[in-house]
């Protein structure tokens, strides 16, 4: 009661405007249960691709990514995230790195955030998760385990 | 199968694993100077040991099995490396405190004064999304300030919305009381901690 006193408050418009709120609020709150989201992509160019369940997704800015995607780059490719703690992903050409596990937000308050880079280059700004708890990074290439304490950091792997 | 043969077969598998399994992935990892210029810290390591990164343009250097090594690297040779990866990085996140008027589930004018600033940013840049983060402080259980939180970041969002905002843009979250501003022992009222960040993407 005291939020819906509140929100009249804010908008200091008729009545009938509050219901058209209540009523938007209602359909993207059922919107945001359904996927609510690891980040969204903020660049994309050349063959860019979201891979969710074996299936490549062009990329395409504003799209989201959810924990288990996997950003893949072909031969021209260029790909760049913002992950929903902050967390900036980027990918060069041939590339390709998964969103291993992403937790942050939640209601039982965990934090984790696994990323695997496959192969190429990329580059990772850390974001609010490292700020928190820095154990709770992890970046894993084929050959070692990345550990970080707010870093900007550029990443190769070579798959030979 | 006699047993020479199996130990031939043996072998051969062997002699191909040493050349295909052992050295089969390796990286380089460098530590880039933030955007703040301030440098931050990495470890690299694998059951082979372990490296520190903390000074700008620091790199390692891994082979699968094999133990990291520190190198350092000319802006030129991470620009040669790394530039195309850099240049696909999306703009920093922004990030705008709002504050509550004290006791109270109202914004402080100063923080109302904010939202023609966030829709300003929010032009321009392309694909541009809204976090907006509920926070409280200690009073009462981790769980219900979870909800508490959120509920502070609706009525954040539906202020957004009033002010013109897409509300496909707007993502609300809560981290409660686990990202306080001022730290406090449980259970202490702190008027500072209730508040809810908006981040730009």
């Amino acid at each position: 009661m005291r939020n819906g006193e509140q929100e009249l408050s804010i908008m200091t418009k008729p009545r009938i405007a509050f219901g058209v709120l209540v009523v938007l609020l209602g359909a993207s709150a059922a919107r945001a249960q359904e996927a609510p989201g690891a980040g969204r992509v903020k660049v994309a160019s050349g063959a860019a691709f979201v891979v969710r369940e074996g299936r490549a997704i062009p990329a395409t800015p504003g799209q989201v990514v959810l924990e288990a995607d996997v950003l893949r780059t072909g031969a021209d490719g260029r790909l760049g995230i913002t992950l929903n703690d902050d967390t900036r992903v980027s990918l060069g050409p041939a590339s390709e790195v998964r969103v291993d596990r992403f937790s942050y937000a939640s209601a039982d308050g965990g934090l984790r955030l696994v990323l695997k880079f496959v192969r190429g280059v990329s580059a990772y700004v850390s974001g609010r998760i490292a700020k928190l708890s820095p154990d709770a990074v992890r970046l894993e290439t084929p050959a070692a385990i990345v550990g970080v304490r707010g870093t900007t950091l550029a990443i190769r792997v070579d798959e030979q | 199968m006699t047993d020479v043969r199996a130990a031939g077969l043996l072998l051969a598998g062997l002699a191909l694993c040493a050349g295909a399994c052992a050295a089969k992935g390796s990286a380089v990892v460098v530590l880039l100077p933030d955007s703040d210029k301030t440098v931050g810290r990495a470890g690299v390591e694998n059951k082979a040991g372990a490296v520190d990164l903390d000074d700008a343009n620091e790199g390692a250097r891994v082979r699968k099995g094999q133990r990291p090594t520190v190198f350092q690297l000319a802006d030129a040779e991470v620009q040669q490396m790394f530039a195309e990866a850099i240049a696909a990085l999306p703009p920093a996140p922004r990030r705008f405190a709002l504050n509550f008027r004290f006791e109270s589930d109202e914004l402080t004018d100063e923080a109302r004064a904010l939202v023609p600033d966030i829709l300003a940013l929010m032009r321009q840049r392309p694909a541009a999304d809204v976090v907006v983060t509920g926070h409280t402080d200690t009073m009462g259980t981790a769980r219900a300030n979870f909800e508490l939180g959120l509920k502070r970041a609706t009525m954040v969002r539906n202020l957004l919305i009033s002010a013109g905002l897409d509300a496909a843009q707007i993502q609300v979250s809560s981290l409660g009381e686990t990202d306080l501003f001022v730290r406090t022992p449980d259970d202490t009222p702190e008027p500072r901690n209730r508040r809810v960040d908006i981040v730009v993407r």
